[in-house]
């Protein structure tokens, strides 16, 4: 055994962020920790660097070859040369200033490895002449595969790698979690990516409000024989096939410090009796898996509320946009962000807009927002051309837009019902409309309308509730077309497929033009009647969800189908 | 370490863009100084002697002198002959005791660029090792006395300090020189170093506290940022994660204030020089400022600014040697 | 998560302290924008006159009463400072939203000509100015807001591109929201913490730079101000007598602790606005 941890509890300032953890880590072995923020896996594996903040109280055991790692103050000789870490968001983690070759040789002197540092990047897949150059010369990918040499310098018997694929497309993030299985070291590989995982580990842990819900050799691990929670997670992965559902977990995690007295998980569990509400269940075996379920000795298996398919066949053009280009200066050379783009959404029906980051996609959802102007062509909505001045600004009000970022897209110091009345206000609706069409709004999001919410400052709401707050904005301003940028990608996984139903509900029942903006094939195969896929500013597949799913036209297509989520043994679950 | 190609493309280009601005900056310079006298209530004859003397000028010695200094002619042509005269290094004559105003300023110089660089240098390293030390004791949640006496240090109006200094110093404890550069025995080597401390004392408790609080809070930055926490997480003990991974980048934005300080500096030194009677282009200044000698003024605000902007201008051009981002082109 | 984070102070100790000792300068100033024109201007006594009942500071060369040109002085001092803050903070604000959300060729524009202004000292050009455009109140007051907006100017406009490129204001924009909105619904939100700061600076600064105008006698003559005490204590040599304790002490100290009240109240702003300096620990 690497690694033995037992009882393993953190408290921040008296708040359980980890209750009772234990865990073996055999030698060699890939074990993967997975679940949502909040969950406790990013305090486990700060506990094992030594890296907690000072307010932190641990308390149990992490036995590392013999060193105790909890309540350790002296981590000379241990981190770095015995645990060493891959951290999460290596693109911007290493240093700016020293060239490649200076920073593996500082840890290579630091930590006493016998390697060299050229052998040190072929270990990790990269050529030797890299050693002279510096950070900002190299793509994420190759950045990220220097902080794993970097790990790997001090030869340690443990390495821990937290959310090591942030930031990186999905291509470049199948190739990292490869190279780390293949390593050949103890690894404890933390993420939120069930789905992604379960193809280089060896066995998954899952997590659940601090607690472990699921410990199961990866192979063995199925929708048919998982804890529910563990089954959420799995079917709330889009996986880029329409026969497989997508489907959501209901509710949200309990806040920090805030456990109920039974199963953490019985509030959200389709399966919850009166004992899980009552008992806290242990973690027991059943055969090689671990698992902490009153219910699991049962057969009965968990199902979740799945996001409905099309049905019906969509209505008027809403929005066109035709030979759409877009070119900026950086620098001094130029960039073709779009390059004639055509698009068209009808009402009712769902469009999806996949590309991975720089792709233009994100420029194309503002152009037509009207945000920006592009070089060429135009869009018309509703057969009117978005212009400029307050032609356009009357014509925007059309439009409802849904922002990326949950936590920066709502106003900290606006309650919830002004938040929801601001098209209103800025389109000078009549006061005594407002409320009603506020809370007609909030129901239509799928959010409560009572005075106590409406009343409640972002600050109170979950990343969910807030994301629903600005569908319901967006829906106030009595939109034709409705576009979410990236709308789910900042949402824990269990939560994501819900907002996806109710903007299914929306194009269906009010006959909104919904145009999706998402970096996840998956996602968009799953909840988009019509797929374009967008590469380097120009659209390289167009077509109906099921022929792109089926039969991609293009190879890039098809290398974005396997790098989704999709499984080794053919992806049913 | 070898060199990679990239590193030469991006200097030269990055020189040249600095230059461009610097030359700008110069322009801008000399613009200010041609038309603010022109701008004079009362019109540029003012700049000929005190009101008093003026009044007693006749109409057609008003009209010579305009024919004379072309006052009377197109403003471009003006402009023009005013270039002219700056780069053939002929700024007129004084009003008071009628020197070429270049003869003035070339015997002052000498001497502001001894204390301004001198003081420049001492402050900067003063300055920066005490920020540096204040963000470490910060970092141990220590007392904040160092932050205390850099913003009151801060505070310290320069002619009031001087003149404090002068009275400690000079009249009660009479241990060091307040006046001038030479004792009497003479301008020598260790009068001349003795003569420098007060003024130079003066110029650095003013100015480093700027780049005291500035490097503070740099460092401070630095060391919460991701490639420091990086280090850190990897096992490099706290003593280099400092010294070899946080005070680098934190010293390149410091490494732009210093080029403001060197304005601060240079600026005090009409303050410190006026205060000391020390006999540089400060000093000038204020001489000319009380005798209304305008050409003489001139000539010395010139010098002066462009002595800010030449040091500038070197300050600027080695800041690609700390930060290679800056040689290659790459995002910073 | 529901956590709230715990409420922070805008002012800690040292901003307490600094607010403090501003407002009582305030009212000392407030008083002496109060007194008689001739406050400080009048013959009162004889020249040289050591501090007695009646004259707690005793008269300058002329016979003056020095602690009147302190009280006179504060008023001047003060009522300069706060208009050249509010001008120049007013006059960044314009231009760092301009170069912040105009058009690509105005933002560089302004931005190079804030480098350029930047380079040049900005006391060196307040007295070459002050000397050639002449030393009225007003004058200096437009000297100077027109020489300190660089700086406040680029710290406005990465604020003002920072809250550009919030969700919140984008959503707004998106919704076809007028100017006025973004700015007076999204736009004080996030750039009010910021002006602050840059208040605070430009009045210090102020101080500063006018004292030392009229130290070198360029100041308003007709007028009492600290700056100008002070010239007639470097004129007089007074620092070779006892005279210095009344003559030259006091008015020094008033614009060190002046500048010291306000650097407090800059310095407790800004601890709370970089998150850097807030985290303590390791």
């Amino acid at each position: 055994m690497t690694l033995n941890v037992r009882d393993l509890s953190v408290r921040y300032g008296g708040l359980a962020a980890l209750s009772q953890v234990s865990l073996d880590l055999a030698d060699g072995e890939v074990l993967a920790l997975v679940g949502e923020s909040g969950c406790g896996k990013t305090t486990l594996a700060r506990t094992l660097l030594g890296l907690l903040p000072a307010t932190a109280e641990a308390s149990g055991s992490a036995l590392l070859g013999g060193h105790e790692l909890v309540g350790r103050t002296d981590w000379a000789g241990v981190r770095g040369a015995r645990v060493a870490t891959v951290p999460q968001g290596a693109m911007t983690g290493l240093s700016p200033v020293h060239r490649v070759g200076a920073q593996l040789a500082e840890m290579l002197a630091l930590h006493g490895g016998a390697a060299d540092p050229a052998g040190l990047l072929e270990r990790v897949g990269l050529a030797p002449a890299m050693l002279g150059s510096y950070p900002h010369e190299l793509s994420g990918g190759q950045r990220q595969r220097v902080a794993i040499a970097l790990a790997l310098a001090g030869e340690p018997e443990l390495l821990v790698a937290d959310e090591p694929t942030t930031g990186l497309d999905a291509i470049a993030q199948r190739q990292i979690l490869a190279l780390l299985a293949g390593l050949g070291t103890s690894t404890l590989i933390v993420s939120h990516d069930l789905a992604g995982l379960r193809p280089y580990a060896d066995r998954m842990a899952v997590m659940y409000a601090g607690r472990l819900a699921e410990v199961r050799p990866a192979r063995a691990l199925s929708p048919g024989t998982a804890h529910p929670y563990t089954a959420g997670l799995l079917t709330a992965t889009p996986v880029a096939d329409r026969d497989v559902a997508w489907g959501s977990i209901p509710g949200s995690a309990p806040a920090l410090g805030q456990p109920p007295p039974g199963c953490a998980f019985a509030a959200r569990c389709p399966l919850a009796a009166d004992r899980c509400h009552e008992e806290r269940p242990a973690l027991v075996a059943f055969g090689e898996a671990q698992v902490a379920c009153h219910r699991h000795a049962e057969r009965e298996r968990p199902s979740y509320p799945n996001v409905p398919r099309t049905d019906g066949l969509p209505g008027d053009v809403v929005v066109s946009a035709a030979g759409v280009r877009h070119t900026y200066r950086s620098r001094s050379r130029v960039v073709e962000a779009l390059r004639d783009v055509d698009l068209e959404i009808r009402a009712g029906e769902i469009v999806g807009l996949v590309g991975e980051s720089g792709s233009g996609k994100s420029t194309l959802a503002r152009i037509l927002l009207g945000l920006i102007r592009p070089t060429s062509g135009h869009v018309t909505l509703e057969g009117r051309r978005l212009t400029a001045g307050r032609a356009l600004r009357l014509l925007r009000r059309r439009i409802g837009f849904v922002h990326q970022d949950p936590y920066d897209s709502l106003h900290p110091g606006m309650r919830v019902a002004a938040l929801v009345a601001e098209p209103m206000t800025v389109a000078g609706v009549p006061r005594g409309q407002r409320p009603a069409r506020v809370r007609e709004s909030l129901t239509a999001a799928g959010l409560p309308d009572d005075p106590e919410f409406l009343g409640r400052f972002p600050g109170q709401l979950s990343g969910g509730q807030r994301q629903r707050v600005s569908i319901a904005r967006a829906l106030a301003g009595g939109p034709a077309l409705l576009i979410a940028d990236e709308a789910t990608s900042m949402l824990d996984v269990s939560t994501r497929a819900g907002i996806a139903t109710t903007l299914r509900a929306l194009a269906t029942e009010r006959g909104l033009a919904v145009l999706l903006v998402t970096h996840d094939l998956g996602e968009a195969v799953q909840s988009c009647d019509r797929i374009l896929v967008l590469r380097a500013g120009q659209v390289v597949e167009h077509g109906r969800t099921d022929d792109v799913a089926r039969a991609p036209a293009h190879a890039y297509t098809t290398r974005l189908l396997e790098a989704s989520a999709a499984l080794p043994d053919g992806g049913s679950l | 370490m070898t060199a990679v190609p990239a590193v030469r493309r991006g200097y030269p280009r990055y020189l040249a863009g600095r230059l461009a601005e610097y030359l700008t900056v110069l322009l801008v310079a000399l613009t200010l100084n041609f038309a603010l006298p022109r701008a004079l209530p009362g019109g540029p004859l003012k700049l000929f002697g005190s009101p008093e003397a003026l009044a007693r000028l006749t109409a057609d010695e008003r009209a010579q002198i305009a024919t004379e200094y072309g006052f009377g002619r197109p403003l471009h042509e003006q402009f023009l002959d005013y270039l002219t005269g700056v780069f053939t290094l002929d700024l007129g004559t004084s009003l008071t005791d009628g020197r070429p105003v270049t003869q003035a300023l070339a015997d002052a110089l000498p001497w502001t660029l001894l204390l301004v660089g001198t003081s420049t240098v001492v402050t900067a390293a003063l300055g920066v090792t005490l920020g540096v030390a204040g963000a470490l004791r910060r970092r141990r949640g220590k007392g904040s006395g160092l932050l205390g006496a850099a913003v009151v240090a801060d505070s310290i109006p320069q002619f009031w300090l001087g003149m404090l200094l002068i009275v400690l110093f000079g009249v009660k404890l009479q241990v060091l020189p307040t006046y001038g550069v030479s004792g009497p025995d003479g301008t020598t080597v260790g009068g001349v170093l003795q003569h420098l401390v007060l003024p130079v004392t003066t110029l650095t408790v003013t100015g480093m506290g700027y780049l005291f609080l500035y490097t503070r809070s740099s460092l401070l930055t630095v060391l919460t940022s991701e490639p420091v926490q990086h280090a850190h997480a990897r096992g490099v003990p706290y003593g280099r994660l400092v010294r070899r991974h946080a005070l680098r980048p934190a010293l390149l934005p410091v490494h732009t204030i210093l080029m403001l300080e060197i304005g601060f500096l240079a600026a005090g030194a009409i303050v410190v020089e006026t205060v000391f009677a020390y006999p540089g282009l400060g000093r000038l200044t204020f001489d000319a400022i009380t005798a209304r000698d305008y050409p003489l003024m001139q000539g010395a605000f010139l010098v002066l600014t462009v002595l800010v902007v030449v040091m500038n201008a070197l300050a600027d051009a080695t800041y690609p040697l700390l930060d290679p981002r800056a040689r290659t082109g790459g995002h910073s | 998560m529901l956590l709230k984070a715990p409420r922070r102070k805008l002012l800690g100790r040292q901003g307490l302290i600094g607010c403090g000792g501003l407002f009582a300068i305030v009212a000392i100033a407030l008083y002496g924008l109060a007194l008689p024109d001739e406050a400080g201007r009048e013959r009162v006594a004889e020249p040289y006159a050591a501090p007695r009942a009646g004259l707690p500071l005793g008269s300058d060369d002329l016979g003056r009463d020095l602690l009147d040109q302190l009280v006179v002085g504060a008023g001047t001092s003060l009522s300069l400072a706060f208009i050249v803050a509010a001008a120049t903070t007013l006059l960044a604000a314009v231009i760092g939203g301009a170069a912040g959300i105009g058009p690509r060729w105005l933002s560089v524009t302004l931005m190079r000509g804030a480098d350029v202004l930047l380079i040049l000292p900005e006391l060196i050009l307040y007295i070459l100015a002050a000397a050639f455009l002449g030393q009225s109140f007003g004058v200096r007051t437009a000297i100077l807001a027109l020489i300190l907006w660089p700086v406040p100017a680029r710290v406005l406009r990465a604020g003002v591109l920072t809250a550009w490129s919030r969700g919140h204001l984008e959503v707004s924009r998106a919704m076809g929201a007028p100017a006025w909105w973004l700015l007076a619904r999204h736009g004080t939100y996030l750039i009010g913490p910021l002006l602050i700061p840059v208040f605070v600076r430009t009045a210090k600064v102020a101080i500063v730079y006018d004292a030392t105008l009229s130290f070198l006698g360029l100041g308003d003559p007709t007028s009492p101000s600290w700056g100008t005490t002070l010239y007639w204590v470097q004129t007089n040599g007074v620092f070779l007598s006892d005279a210095w304790l009344w003559w030259a002490l006091p008015p020094g100290a008033a614009i060190m602790l002046t500048v010291l009240c306000l650097a407090l109240i800059g310095v407790a702003v800004e601890e709370r606005l970089n998150p850097a300096l807030r985290e303590a620990v390791r």
